[in-house]
């Protein structure tokens, strides 16, 4: 992607916090579970940002905040340079519907009592003024034929289709407003491998079709690589390493990012043997109870007192000079090292 | 030969009509060896597992055909009690999850330790001392404070450790895999996958590893097996099949997977859904979905061919009427 002028999507020091209280009736505020704690990005129009990060690590979070389903402790989240966390009523319906989200389980997100005519149509019921009721039949016919389904399945229940098309109707329903962000999480992970290529390769070509900026979440790397424009690894609520895909896939510099692409299975028995396995110690420490100074300090190899004491900055390592490779690493000892086996 | 699945047959009976789950698989596993078998949802390798383990719902499934030989002996003759001392004891599974897999309301100890009290007639405190020590095999740190904990109180990782624990408790000649590492994250499924390999090296068993995920089995697996339809469509060494896949299914699914080092172009994607299994395309089961397919797919089955060519010791069976054409433009 070229270098956009504005970024479409601002996010400065979004933090969400949710409180852990204990008693009934009396509800005492005990601590926090700090699900996402300092995120800055910027998300240039038309481009992909993936977030990749394991389980608990915030990127969910993250979704809901830019769908405004949360309200934000901290931070603002600008869209087309407007703070849209404080919007309400009508001003925050209007920023709606230009950010639409696909979910990951199709299962549980398409109401079973309802046609995919009723579902893909619905937030037109909500934005009356996106279709005039008369057309609304043809848009959503439309919008099937789009998404590579039968417009004739109007009329049909989701459990009459399969997961992979149950997700395109899923798609199809972000799709219904003409917004200009997508934010989907993880879209495809419930998808078997032959269905979820599919799914990729549409949102690919809807991508080009509508000029669509996407904000893809997901927890498998090969498929953030495939489709991100720019990737950022989230661990434990914060992105510790933010850049191209190249730059993240090649020129790895944060121990977290390292050990979860060495980590990554790949499908070459060959490179059983040839690949070095960064295997980390234990398990990710409880967002409620972070570690002090850098967070990933307690799994890492690399740890020493500067880690425990000082919060490291996601900034670009000084040993990286201004060149394709530099790009910023949230790690005291940030350097480069290749993890990803030719031929993965 | 430690486990022969023979032109095993199952089938459920739903309300709908018979629903095929396995038509004829056949597949062998020897002690030491990792055989993967590989299939998307509805392919019927569970179902294949669960027949072999003795754990599927009678009715509304039902075997309709086939031998699991197993060290000789034939499973599906026995009876169920002499089954039962097979499970558990002399073969072992290992669930997909871990936190509905696990009684919720006993302590991984018990749980642990009732192997030993049910299998080997030990007193409850011998067994919960075997459980400390199995819990220590698996690398759970500070097993002994721990064995009296609830599956609740563990991480994701730490559950499936527990699982591998169990199935391992009674040293069985063969475990069973279903999708072990599914649920975990990335760094953690790495660390449970090196353990269950070791463990396997370590006792010699014999592993089906049922799996999705093509980079998990590249990983581990010696031979794999790849199903579609409730059928074997082909089955060799890990290598022969990543470097030269010899069925259109098997080279549609390589070809599908994005890349770790590199932004692809289009992916390539299957062309329409798996099949119903209460309505089976007749011929070659994947022919309406087949690049490749022709006339004689469509009303011939083909059967498991061996495919000849260079490659690596072990047999290499295909089901496609076109394998030396397939592996010829692998």
């Amino acid at each position: 992607m070229p270098e956009q002028a504005e970024p479409i999507l601002e996010v400065r020091g979004l933090v969400k916090h949710f409180p852990l209280t204990r008693g009934i009736v009396f509800k005492k505020k005990i601590g926090a579970v700090k699900a996402v704690d300092g995120v800055d990005f910027d998300l240039g129009s038309g481009e992909t940002l993936g977030i990749v990060g394991e389980s608990g690590c915030g990127k969910s979070t993250v979704a809901k905040l830019l769908m405004n389903l949360e309200r934000p402790t901290e931070g603002v989240i600008r869209y087309k340079g407007e703070d849209i966390t404080r919007l309400s009523g009508r001003a925050l319906k209007a920023v709606r519907r230009n950010i639409q989200m696909v979910f990951q389980d199709p299962y549980t997100s398409l109401n079973p009592r309802m046609t995919v005519g009723d579902i893909i149509g619905e937030p037109y019921e909500i934005h009356p003024e996106a279709a005039p009721k008369g057309d609304r039949r043809r848009r959503v016919q439309e919008l099937l034929d789009v998404v590579g389904l039968n417009p004739e399945y109007i009329n049909r229940y989701p459990h009459q289709f399969s997961g992979g098309q149950r997700q395109r109707i899923g798609i199809a329903r972000g799709l219904a407003l003409r917004p200009e962000i997508i934010v989907a999480d993880e879209p495809v992970s419930a998808l078997d491998v032959s269905v979820q290529a599919q799914v990729v390769n549409l949102l690919d070509r809807l991508q080009s079709e509508f000029h669509l900026s996407y904000v893809f979440i997901a927890h498998d790397l090969s498929i953030v690589r495939h489709i991100s424009d720019r990737v950022g690894v989230m661990y434990l609520g914060r992105i510790v390493e933010t850049g191209t895909d190249e730059q993240i896939y090649e020129h790895p510099t944060h121990p977290y990012t390292q050990a979860l692409l060495s980590a990554a299975p790949v499908p070459d028995p060959d490179a059983r043997e040839q690949r070095e396995r960064i295997l980390l110690a234990g398990d990710v420490p409880s967002p409620a109870n972070p570690p002090s100074g850098c967070r990933f300090r307690t799994r890492c190899w690399k740890a020493q007192r500067r880690c425990e004491v000082e919060v490291p900055l996601l900034a670009v390592p000084e040993s990286f000079a201004d060149g394709p490779r530099a790009h910023p690493s949230a790690c005291h000892f940030a350097e480069e090292r290749h993890v990803v086996p030719d031929g993965a | 030969m430690l486990l022969d699945v023979r032109d095993l047959h199952v089938e459920f009976r739903t309300r709908d009509g018979v629903a095929k789950a396995v038509n004829g698989v056949t597949y062998s596993v020897d002690a030491g060896e990792t055989l993967a078998v590989l299939g998307e949802s509805g392919s019927g390798k569970s179902v294949t597992a669960q027949a072999i383990m003795g754990i599927l719902d009678i009715p509304p499934g039902r075997i309709t055909g086939g031998e699991i030989l197993f060290q000789g002996r034939d499973l599906l003759q026995l009876k169920e009690d002499e089954r039962r001392k097979v499970r558990g004891a002399e073969m072992a599974m290992i669930f997909q999850d871990a936190l509905s897999s696990l009684n919720p309301v006993l302590s991984v100890g018990d749980q642990l330790g009732e192997m030993f009290i049910v299998h080997r007639g030990m007193s409850r405190k011998d067994a919960r001392a075997k459980a400390v020590e199995l819990m220590d095999r698996v690398r759970i740190p500070a097993a002994k404070e721990r064995v009296g904990q609830y599956p609740h109180q563990f991480s994701g990782g730490m559950r499936q450790r527990i699982m591998i624990a169990m199935a391992l408790a009674l040293e069985p000649a063969l475990i069973i895999a279903d999708e072990p590492t599914t649920a975990l994250d990335v760094t953690v499924q790495a660390q449970v996958m090196d353990l269950l390999a070791e463990l396997q090296q370590e006792y010699h068993m014999g592993l089906i590893l049922i799996t999705h995920d093509l980079g998990v089995v590249a990983d581990v697996a010696d031979r794999i097996a790849v199903m579609y339809a409730g059928r074997i469509v082909e089955t060799a060494p890990v290598h022969d099949i990543y470097k030269a896949p010899a069925h259109p299914y098997t080279r549609g699914l390589l070809d599908s997977i994005p890349r770790l080092d590199q932004k692809g172009q289009e992916l390539y994607a299957i062309k329409g859904l798996p099949p119903n299994l209460m309505a089976i395309p007749p011929g070659c089961a994947f022919h309406p979905r087949c690049p490749r397919a022709q006339d004689i797919c469509r009303t011939d089955e083909p059967p498991l061919f061996r495919v000849e060519g260079p490659g690596e010791d072990g047999e290499r069976r295909s089901a496609c009427h076109f394998w030396r054409e397939t592996l010829r433009d692998a």
